[in-house]
């Protein structure tokens, strides 16, 4: 066999071999098969130009060494995509999803009620719970809405058929019916406590509302009291702004306006700028700008004489929020009932 | 309170429009509706009113006026405060001039109940019954009012000018000219002018000819005496009635008109006199009637003006702002209180005399207020009171209530808040003592008639709510109150579980949740409180039996039952709604059996530094043996060195006899001194067998 022919025949059987490569045992074998020092089929190719005639010699040997070389650099391409595709011993697919574990969360009104007990906390406030059937002086006489009161039109009230036993704990008068608001916890501590009083209390309350967007037959509250020897209207507006702008936003605009609630004189609505548009006007804010968040004023001097703090040495503030509301501005939630459907497509946007 | 500002200007004089702009009024009818708004009384909408060519524009301002202020539910009221704001007079329209009060009174009118009628005032007209000129006709429907005819209109023109309820009789249907005000008597009847027949009560004030009641007092006239076409001579009535009575009047009829609703938030009783002048000079200015006798005035004991003290440095005090003396006298005057300074100098005090309409000030608060008003809240500085003791500590319930949702959120529980009143029937379905229920008496609806006497009801409806919806998987909790007449309100804790408690997952298939999904996150619950939860068969209502267990929580050597867990019977949840055969388990527990006081308590003991030894036991036991019974007898019998036993398989075969059940149980043994020798072991563990032979008669596989 002539030695050009050798070489076609090496290089034919090469290319044969590498296209079965499929590991890097199949590479090294194919490697020692033609690139062996001593057994491969190059070096015997080398070897064998001994017998070839002189002057054909320098010819072939540039023909051989261009084999050589050509095997090597298809060895090298070879082995460099073998690594490229190789997945180590005991290796896994990663991007497969990984187990679900359990994942429940907090109730969107939960999350908006500790966020606001936080911050007065960190203002030296003290939360209180109290009970939600209250009798009526709890509920109204105490804070200054006698019997046929008109006032009592804007809390419209659920009555209990028969009384139950009260405070919670049986402890307290008969309960007749679904606390209005969580004030009647704040007269409760006045009766218990001397000033100074620093207190929130949240929870739900009752109003027999016919259900719509904006409003609810329960729904979550939250009201504060601070009383003292020197405490002014300016410290009202103090605390609430400082509550609004840390709650919200640190550039959120605050207003308050004049109002009535019986238990508080002077009493003021307080609107903070629309966290929809920031106070530019939209169809939420009704295009006023502002969003009415919650109602608040002076201890009426009345609900002090009631609990039997000296109205002439204690001023005291008083503020309610009504916490369903601030979720849903704060959440963008369409619909106040759909905080007690507990629907999980809602629920589980919230954190845990 | 709706009312146009053309007619509010006549009465306060404010140019208000781009064509008359003074310089200390409002430069429109916007910056005016503001200027309202912003001393309490909101004006929710200002809508344009169409207005003769040429002339300033005109608008309704839709106001709301609070509860304390009736005296406001006036253009003349407005006026007043407007006047205020600007500096600017008010002016009275103009009324009758007087007649001579020795004339023969045509009308005699006698007060029986003084006590809630302390003014009566009447007088007769002549009138030719009519439409009104169109201008009166428009202002009332400015005001929502519809016309009816001059005589009713002018009265209802009055009211809305100046805040004082009338009403007009026709003379010729009363049993002659004589008012009696009394109450009725039982079961006395009235066809009101809403053509409704009423029975009255005793406790109902009337007014009444010689024979019978002709109105419901302060309400609404009645439909015998209604002046209509034919009438040629009126009585009108200008009074004050009791505010409760005309309260209590109205709630019980389930009757409220313009009038009631002046009335029981308090009129002003020295309106009535003014009130009928001015309606016999608009009777006469529109050409409706003219004046026939004397106006006959029945007010036996005017009170005494309420006169209240306002000491500059208090008004400061309250409002953390020292406002300027001169600011507040002129302010109350033009607010018709009667300022007469008592005390001048760096801390003026003034005797404040209240006008008859402002029935809401009665103490110095109340004058605080006027002033803060018209100060401006936004005036106010802002300050932040000074803690004078340290903070306290919420109650216990807080910690207890953060705990209870870490722990069941990290058990794939989400919170539910669900109403506090219930059907009926669906709490009937868990609780079956009727007696026990709290009834509404007032509900919205039979869907909230009784209050929850458990959270169970709620919860699964939630459940059922999420199920309909394509969810499978649901897990709920819910913290709240409870309600039975036996124990009150108490603070409970519900779950609801039904659906996989593991997806189906490229690693396995779905696994269904049963009940040891629930027994497991309330064990779980338990040891997020440093207590042990153990669970014994037993039944109760709405639960299934064989799958029911009172829940215990260990504290120590004390084991108190503090709930219920199992599954809900599947009848009960197919009523409630829930489609298909899917299995829910609940449970609900006291929540006051959940405290963190095993944790207050807490010392760390020391971690072990000796190995501990481990035997697994494979026993053949009767079926129904619970395996707690099993734990028990090998606890008593292994002696101090057993640390745990757990239970990790539970066979039944072919090969385990008919009515058996093959327990692993793994016994780990470890001493807190010294490493346990194999010798040791194995004698603790004969005895457990023998012990376990002994009592249940077990075997060893």
């Amino acid at each position: 066999m002539t030695a050009p022919t050798a070489i076609d025949a090496i290089r034919a059987a090469f290319q044969a071999d590498l296209s079965t490569i499929a590991t890097a045992q199949d590479l090294q074998s194919v490697r020692d098969r033609y690139l062996g020092r001593k057994q491969g089929q190059v070096a015997a190719l080398m070897k064998s130009m001994a017998g070839a005639a002189p002057a054909d010699r320098p010819a072939l040997g540039k023909a051989a060494n261009v084999l050589k070389r050509e095997i090597d650099a298809a060895l090298t391409l070879r082995r460099e995509t073998l690594e490229a595709t190789a997945r180590p011993v005991g290796s896994v697919d990663v991007t497969l999803p990984g187990r679900e574990l359990p994942f429940g969360r907090r109730h969107p009104l939960t999350l908006i009620r500790e966020q606001v007990e936080s911050i007065f906390e960190a203002m030296g406030f003290e939360i209180l719970q109290g009970p939600q059937v209250e009798d009526d002086h709890h509920n109204f006489e105490a804070l200054n809405m006698p019997p046929d009161h008109p006032a009592r039109d804007m809390q419209d009230t659920f009555y209990l058929e028969r009384p139950m036993p009260g405070g919670g704990d049986g402890s307290a008068r008969p309960a007749t019916l679904l606390r209005t608001h969580t004030s009647g916890m704040q007269i409760r501590y006045m009766e218990s406590h001397e000033p100074p009083v620093r207190i929130i209390a949240p929870g739900l309350v009752y109003r027999r509302d016919t259900p719509d967007l904006t409003h609810s037959p329960m729904f979550m509250q939250v009201e504060g009291l601070l009383v003292g020897e020197a405490v002014t209207m300016a410290d009202l507006k103090g605390t609430l702004i400082g509550f609004l702008r840390r709650f919200f936003d640190a550039d959120t605009r605050v207003m308050f306006r004049p109002s009535f609630f019986p238990y508080t004189e002077p009493s003021a609505e307080v609107f903070i700028s629309c966290v929809f548009c920031g106070g530019d006007g939209c169809a939420v804010c009704k295009q006023t700008g502002w969003l009415e968040i919650l109602g608040c004023g002076m201890v009426h001097p009345a609900v002090f004489e009631a609990v039997g703090y000296d109205p002439e040495r204690y001023t005291g503030w008083a503020f309610g929020l009504g916490i369903d509301r601030v979720a849903l501005l704060k959440y963008r939630v369409e619909d106040i009932r759909l905080f007690y459907d507990n629907d999980l497509r809602l629920l589980e946007q919230f954190p845990q | 309170m709706r009312i146009l500002v053309s007619w509010l200007q006549e009465l306060v004089e404010l140019p208000v429009g781009p064509a008359g702009a003074g310089p200390a009024g409002p430069t429109n009818i916007a910056e005016l509706a503001d200027a309202l708004t912003m001393r309490g009384f909101e004006v929710g909408a200002v809508e344009p009113w169409p207005v003769a060519e040429g002339a300033p524009p005109d608008a309704v301002l839709d106001l709301e006026i609070t509860t304390n202020r009736p005296d406001c539910l006036s253009v003349f009221g407005i006026a007043r405060e407007v006047g205020t704001i600007y500096a600017a007079d008010c002016r009275l329209p103009e009324i009758e001039s007087a007649v001579a009060a020795d004339q023969d009174a045509p009308l005699a009118i006698s007060i029986d109940d003084a006590d809630l009628c302390p003014r009566y005032v009447g007088a007769l007209a002549d009138v030719e019954v009519g439409p009104s000129p169109r201008w009166l006709a428009a202002r009332l429907e400015a005001a929502d009012v519809r016309p009816i005819n001059n005589v009713v209109d002018v009265t209802n023109y009055v009211m809305l000018e100046l805040g004082q309820p009338m009403h007009a009789f026709d003379l010729a249907k009363l049993a002659g000219p004589e008012i009696r005000v009394r109450r009725a008597a039982d079961g006395e009847r009235i066809r009101t002018l809403d053509g409704v027949e009423r029975t009255l009560q005793p406790q109902m004030l009337t007014i009444a000819d010689a024979q019978q009641p002709q109105a419901i007092a302060g309400v609404m006239g009645g439909a015998d005496s209604e002046v209509g076409d034919a009438t040629r001579t009126i009585v009108l009535e200008a009074a004050y009635f009791n505010p409760i009575s005309v309260r209590r009047t109205s709630k019980r009829l389930a009757l409220s008109t313009d009038a009631s609703f002046r009335f029981e938030r308090g009129a002003d009783v020295l309106a009535p006199l003014t009130a009928i002048a001015r309606a016999r000079h608009l009777l006469k200015a529109i050409g409706a009637g003219r004046a026939r006798g004397a106006i006959v005035d029945c007010f036996p004991a005017p009170p005494d003006p309420i006169v209240v003290r306002l000491r500059h440095h208090r008004l400061g005090h309250v409002l953390g702002q020292t406002v300027d003396p001169s600011f507040v006298a002129p302010t109350l005057t033009r607010l018709g209180f009667a300022p007469r300074s008592e005390r001048n100098g760096e801390s003026p005090v003034w005797r404040v005399t209240v006008p008859s309409f402002r029935v809401d000030v009665n103490r110095e608060e109340d004058l605080i207020e006027e002033v803060a008003r018209h100060h401006g809240y936004e005036r106010l500085p802002t300050t932040f009171p000074a803690l004078t003791r340290p903070p306290q500590a919420a109650g216990d319930w807080r910690p207890r209530d953060q705990t209870v949702r870490r722990l069941l959120t990290g058990c794939g529980f989400s919170e539910a808040i669900t109403y506090g009143f219930i059907e009926r029937e669906a709490a009937l379905a868990v609780h079956e003592d009727a007696s026990d229920l709290v009834a509404l008496s007032n509900p919205l609806s039979e869907k909230g008639a009784v209050l929850r006497p458990s959270l169970i009801p709620g919860l699964v409806d939630s459940l059922i709510h999420n199920r309909r919806r394509e969810r499978q998987d649901i897990r709920l909790f819910e913290l709240g109150s409870r309600f039975r007449q036996g124990d009150g309100e108490t603070p409970s804790l519900a779950l609801a579980l039904t659906g996989a408690a593991r997806a189906q997952h490229w690693t396995g298939a779905e696994r269904k949740s049963d009940l040891f999904d629930l027994t497991g996150a309330l064990t779980r619950l338990a040891e997020g409180f440093g207590v042990h939860a153990a669970f014994e068969a037993d039944t109760t209502r709405a639960l299934v039996p064989g799958r029911t267990a009172r829940i215990q929580l260990t504290i120590g050597a004390d084991t108190t039952p503090v709930g219920w867990v199992g599954q809900l019977d599947p009848a009960l949840a197919s009523r409630r709604g829930l489609p298909g055969a899917h299995e829910v388990y609940v449970a609900e527990i006291d929540l006051r059996s959940l405290t963190l006081e095993a944790f207050a308590r807490l010392r760390a003991a020391p971690v072990p530094r000796h190995p501990s030894i481990v035997r697994d036991l494979s026993l053949e036991i009767d079926d129904a043996l619970p395996a707690a019974r099993v734990r028990d007898t090998i606890r008593t019998a292994a002696g101090p060195a057993l640390v745990s036993v757990r239970e990790v398989d539970r066979y039944q075969g072919s090969d385990v006899a008919t009515g058996a059940v093959s327990l692993s149980v793994r016994l780990t043994f470890r001493a807190s001194d010294r490493t346990l020798t194999d010798a040791e072991v194995q004698t603790a563990t004969d005895r457990v067998v023998s012990a376990l032979e002994q009592a249940h008669s077990a075997k060893l596989r």
